[in-house]
């Protein structure tokens, strides 16, 4: 199947879905699913693409959440002008964070971006008078996006699918760019980059802004979705997921964190209705992936299938 | 005459350890530089700060006049200076193709592009393809490097290097590990390259390399001991006694 027709029917599949769901508790689901798949392709241009392991990813998430959510409740804007005051201070955050984590790379850091995430929730938890600590600021209600009344669970959807859609689009031409190709370069071998002339720092520091803000975008639809934000969003079992949807759907594929995030969103959300230690669930899960497709599972499934026909040809 | 590279009182030391002490090096355009020396003598920690791959504690580097200490490894490669690796740093996943493709992006302005499909350049493919003729591998340019022979990883360090088209290009063991046929036949290809390339080469082989050679400069503790000519260089005392062991 050619790019342009897959690309075609991955939208059509998007937009059908909920006339081929059961109810509005399995669109909300969807709803959820999108909205990690989101934060996933966003992580992956760092963690897959660029070679550098995050574990404060949650932040720009949950500062774009928080900065929206009080822009709307304390300041008294509008929607719009919320939502792109949230993804402006998420995505400076990342910048920020960006050039205090790119001073190592490895577990170095790893160990960064972990203590910065942890400084962004203590100060969410900490902080009262702006965050309202424990008890999170409410949102009166979803937004009326472009015509699109987001406050129904097909409108929310409709809304999470179209933001979901340009992502990967933008995403994916991304990774098929020349910058793509230089940012896996530099996660390969980055002193022959710097002596081929790329500037392998700034390499990395864009792929860590571009990052964030598919970060920020995430906090945001999450942020309308639950209208609710409290320090849960940017605590480090958040980035740790988000981290494990890569993984365990293939880091440096495109496809593999959404993958990885219908995965962990669906476990979370249905066996947890069955099993009372779903975590340990999601934990086999994990393990038998990591075991039998060490690279995830997109490219573990795509290995079985050539090996499969490769005798009938 | 502005030498291509001019090295003036360099100095690294790791730790407690010089590793390069006080060496002078003035290179000719055009020239065929060969630095020759027993492990450890310091020839690729010498390599590695004129790259700026490490930093020197003092001296200074010129490249045609142009100040490189304070500079960074890319900003270097932008001025015209390219270097191959002792130990091949390619990359193994991608295609013989890719690699120079990545090569030639590195001096490029739309490396920054992250919208445009890299694969719909049809000039740089091209070039890269005219740059993996060059070395003999223009056959093989849709092979994983992973899929190759060492000696045609070593062509491919070449031709990542001369796509770049560099005023100094830089050299380091271009024959290590080869069989006597794969020597000679890079031999002839480093004869290929024309003058306006100025050449310093690290190696081993004296077959190939005092032939090749103009001038010579012997390393030894990170000091330069002797230079001269290929025959000032082989007929020291100096020289028999340090490198040639007898």
């Amino acid at each position: 199947m050619s790019g342009p027709l897959r690309g075609l029917l991955a939208l059509a599949l998007l937009a059908g879905l909920p006339w081929l769901l059961p109810g509005d508790f399995y669109v909300n689901l969807a709803s959820q699913v999108l909205i990690y798949a989101l934060f996933a392709i966003g992580l992956n241009l760092l963690v897959g693409y660029g070679g550098l392991t995050s574990l404060g990813h949650a932040a720009y998430f949950g500062v774009s959440a928080y900065a929206c959510a009080w822009l709307t409740t304390q300041a008294g804007l509008g929607p719009a002008a919320a939502a792109a005051g949230a993804l402006a201070l998420g995505t400076a955050t990342a910048g920020v964070f960006g050039v205090l984590a790119l001073r190592a790379s490895g577990l170095g850091f790893l160990m960064i971006t972990l203590a910065l995430g942890q400084i962004v929730w203590g100060m969410a938890y900490r902080w009262v008078a702006l965050t309202g600590g424990d008890n999170g600021i409410r949102l009166a209600d979803r937004p009326v996006v472009l015509g699109l009344d987001a406050t129904t669970p097909i409108g929310f959807y409709y809304l999470a699918a179209g933001v979901f859609a340009i992502a990967f689009y933008t995403i994916r031409r991304t990774a098929l760019s020349p910058f793509g190709a230089c940012l896996r370069g530099s996660r390969d071998q980055p002193r022959r980059m710097a002596a081929l002339g790329h500037n392998v720092w700034l390499l990395r520091w864009l792929a860590f802004v571009m990052s964030g803000f598919w970060g920020s975008a995430a906090g945001l639809l999450y942020l309308y979705y639950h209208k609710f934000v409290s320090p849960q969003v940017l605590a480090l079992q958040q980035s740790a997921e988000g981290l494990l949807m890569v993984i365990l759907g293939g880091a440096s594929t495109l496809t593999g964190p959404v993958v990885g995030a219908v995965v962990i969103t669906l476990v979370k959300n249905l066996a947890s209705s069955y099993v009372d230690r779903w975590y340990a669930l999601l934990g086999v899960i994990f393990i038998v992936a990591v075991v039998f497709m060490p690279r995830g599972m997109v490219p573990g499934v795509a290995g079985l299938w050539a090996r499969r026909r490769a005798p009938q040809s | 005459m502005i030498p291509a590279l001019e090295v003036t009182n360099l100095a690294k030391r790791f730790g407690g350890l010089p590793a390069t002490r006080d060496v002078s090096l003035r290179v000719m355009p055009g020239e065929r530089r060969l630095i020759i020396g027993p492990n450890g003598a310091g020839k690729t920690t010498l390599f590695n700060l004129i790259t700026g791959e490490l930093t020197a504690d003092a001296g200074s580097v010129r490249l045609f006049g142009a100040e490189l200490l304070r500079l960074s490894p890319p900003a270097r490669a932008h001025l015209g200076l390219a270097r191959t690796y002792q130990i091949l740093t390619l990359f193994p996943r991608e295609t013989l193709l890719h690699n120079v493709v990545l090569a030639l992006l590195g001096l490029r302005r739309d490396r920054w592009d992250a919208w445009g499909t890299l694969a719909r350049r049809s000039e740089l493919r091209e070039a890269a393809r005219l740059a993996l003729d060059r070395v003999g591998l223009g056959g093989s340019a849709a092979r994983l490097v992973a899929e190759t022979s060492y000696g045609e990883r070593r062509r491919l360090e070449l031709a990542m290097a001369l796509s770049q088209h560099p005023r100094v290009l830089m050299l380091d063991e271009p024959l290590a590990g080869l069989s006597q046929e794969e020597r000679h036949a890079i031999r002839d290809l480093l004869d290929t390259i024309p003058r306006d390339v100025t050449i310093v080469m690290i190696e081993h082989d004296m077959d190939v390399a005092l032939e090749f050679a103009e001038r010579i400069t012997l390393l030894h503790y990170g000091e330069v001991i002797v230079e001269g000519t290929r025959a000032e260089v082989t007929s020291d005392p100096r020289t028999r006694e340090v490198y040639l062991g007898h």
